[in-house]
């Protein structure tokens, strides 16, 4: 049953929305529809009077139907007396007047009769003939617009119900039939009743209300939370590396495009991870190769050198013709620096394998620069280096004592190298930051430039291509940034520019003082 | 005790390779005429040496050979005559064999080729020296 219409997600939430409110709505206007619909008007008509009352009246409208003046005089004032002892005593209590009047053909008022006592048989009365014609008129003008009940308030306190009727004997009114009810009680039990009708309409608009405001937020958590958290913990499974795990979402919305989309990343990501797998494991295999290649090389041309090395020195002293002399030494130098070539090549091909072990112990810095110092003491005067060591007696690094050793020896020497020929000026220093110690050596030799700097831990790599062949093999700062990098820490060179002298640093891990 | 006391050094050089053999008889020769040199090809030609009772003061023993190589010639060698009798130095191209097989000759003395021929000399006086 898949199909593939896409609800967007705002429209869902919109759905819910308007779904949840209209719910809640209609469900509370039915509870107050069905359940709490009383009006003020109904407690009139539905008062016990009103059937009584009504039925009065029409008798009464028949019995006086063919009569005399007088006599409907007499049958109203009887009939109303009767109607009067009709009621029984605790309803009677209610009705407060019943009042009747009649006009003669000259709209003179003839009968006025009233329960109301301070207006009965005063008809001589100017006032009361002014007020009751008015009043009458009034009557007739409210029957005639078929006004058969009016409901009147006076105040808060008192309601009345005033129920009119038309006497009539030959087809106009000629007077009315007045019954007024006193609804004070009824309008008291009206209103506690309205009164529990509000409190119930609130309790269950805020249980509604809660309700509206539950299911949204389950809605809500439902459609957009709960996936959220679902991707939340799959990234954090991805981001272990994991990349087997799928984000379960199957939803037509844009979460589910997401979760799809997230789920293809996954598996392109889980792919090309498996493919550099495998490029690295041939690389890696390369590599070593490689280095096994470079390793029987360099050993299968140690044998053949060592004639070279062994022979050419005793030629050169023993050989008296200068020219003859002259060529064995370029023989004898060229000798050497494939020695030293040879010897620096395995060194870092050993360096890069994976199975060097270094012998890491807790050293004295200073020892080793001094060590360093005092070995070397000779190159130093040969080339004119005023050598310094800085370097405070305080220091302690973790380290391999004999790479140190070489580490220092490869930027001492690789710095006198540099210097030119008129000497200059090296400085050892240290300095202790945290867990690391920055350890500098600088020169006043010849510097470089800016390009030079990164490249200059490149093997095979010479700042000045006229240093001369046979002094350097240009791996010796390869095998440092080599040492250091076993080390756990990093090195890089500075300078201010060509001219102007160098400053080689390396970290190492800072070791404990003792 | 010793015979060859104020007499000229005997040692043997051990190696396949005729321009080592070459190489270290006269370079060693030209720096001091107190060695008298001997050669061997293998590990072999230097074992029947021995038995000809020609025991020299020093041998020189390359390790990979053709035959028999340095380490069973070192084995060998060393089931009759103690370092201090008969010190050797080991010769090699590739010193991780050194360093592989260090418990098996802990005390002998190596020289990684191609050498100088003075560093080699500074060893042989060296250990020469310490016998006396």
């Amino acid at each position: 049953m898949k199909k593939d219409i896409n609800v967007s997600l705002s429209l869902k939430l919109t759905l819910i929305v308007i779904i949840v409110s209209a719910i809640t709505i209609a469900s509370i206007g039915f509870v107050n529809l069905y359940f709490f619909n009383i009006h003020y008007e109904d407690i009139f008509f539905e008062n016990p009077y009103y059937e009584t009352a009504s039925s009065n009246i029409q008798a009464l409208n028949a019995m006086i139907g063919n009569s005399t003046n007088l006599n409907k005089k007499n049958i109203l004032k009887n009939k109303t007396n009767e109607f009067l002892k009709s009621i029984p005593p605790d309803y009677s209590d209610n009705i407060l007047k019943i009042t009747i009047n009649l006009l003669d053909e000259n709209d003179e008022l003839i009968v006025f009769f009233s329960t109301d006592n301070e207006t009965i048989g005063e008809l001589s009365n100017p006032y009361i003939q002014e007020t009751e014609k008015d009043t009458i008129a009034c009557n007739i003008n409210a029957l005639e617009q078929d006004h058969i009940y009016m409901i009147s308030e006076h105040s808060e306190d008192s309601h009345e119900l005033i129920m009119l009727h038309p006497i009539n004997f030959t087809g106009t009114i000629e007077g009315t039939y007045e019954i007024v009810l006193s609804m004070n009680d009824a309008y008291l039990s009206f209103e506690e009743e309205l009164e529990s009708q509000l409190k119930w309409t609130v309790i269950i608009s805020t249980i509604s209300l809660f309700l509206l405001i539950f299911t949204f937020l389950y809605l809500l958590s439902r459609t957009i939370v709960k996936p959220i958290i679902t991707f939340r913990d799959s990234a954090k499974v991805i981001g272990q590396g994991n990349l087997d795990t799928k984000v379960e979402i199957k939803t037509k919305d844009e979460l589910g495009e997401l979760a799809s989309a997230f789920n293809k990343m996954t598996k392109d990501l889980k792919e090309s991870r498996d493919k550099i797998f495998e490029y690295n494991k041939i690389l890696e295999n390369l590599l070593k190769q490689k280095d096994e290649f470079i390793g029987q090389l360099g050993h299968d041309l140690k044998n053949p050198l060592q004639p070279l090395v062994g022979l050419l020195p005793m030629l050169v002293e023993k050989e008296k013709d200068p020219k003859i002399k002259e060529a064995l030494q370029l023989m004898n130098r060229n000798a050497e620096y494939m020695r030293d070539l040879i010897f620096k090549t395995l060194q870092l091909a050993k360096l890069r394998s994976s199975d060097v072990k270094f012998d890491i112990e807790n050293i004295n810095l200073s020892k080793i620069s001094t060590g360093l110092v005092e070995s070397q003491k000779l190159l130093f005067k040969e080339n004119k280096i005023d050598i310094k060591d800085n370097i405070s007696k305080d220091i302690f690094v973790k380290a391999d004592k004999l790479r140190l050793a070489e580490l220092f020896y490869n930027l001492t020497t690789n710095a006198v190298k540099y210097m030119g020929e008129s000497g200059g000026k090296i400085t050892l220093d240290a300095k202790k930051e945290g867990g690391t110690v920055t350890v500098s050596v600088t020169d006043t030799g010849k510097g470089m430039a800016k390009d030079q700097l990164k490249r200059v831990f490149d093997e095979f790599y010479r700042a000045d291509k006229f240093v001369k062949l046979n002094d350097s093999a240009g791996l010796g700062l390869s095998i440092c940034k080599r040492i250091v990098e076993k080390h756990g820490g990093k090195i890089w060179a500075d300078s201010p520019g060509v001219g102007k002298g160098s400053i080689f640093y390396f970290t190492l891990k800072s070791g404990s003082e003792k | 005790m010793l015979e060859v006391k104020g007499m000229a050094n005997k040692i043997i050089i051990v190696d396949d390779d005729p321009g080592i053999i070459y190489t270290i008889k006269n370079g060693l020769e030209s720096l001091d005429s107190d060695y008298e040199i001997i050669t061997a090809e293998n590990g072999k030609e230097c074992l029947d040496l021995l038995e000809k009772n020609q025991i020299p003061d020093l041998i020189i023993l390359d390790i990979m050979m053709p035959v028999m190589g340095g380490w069973e010639t070192f084995q060998k060698i060393r089931e009759k005559l103690p370092s201090e009798k008969l010190p050797i130095i080991f010769m090699t191209a590739r010193k991780d064999h050194i360093a592989k097989k260090a418990g098996g000759f802990l005390g002998e003395d190596y020289i990684e080729k191609p050498f100088k021929l003075p560093d080699l000399k500074q060893k042989i006086d060296k250990i020469l020296n310490k016998r006396k």
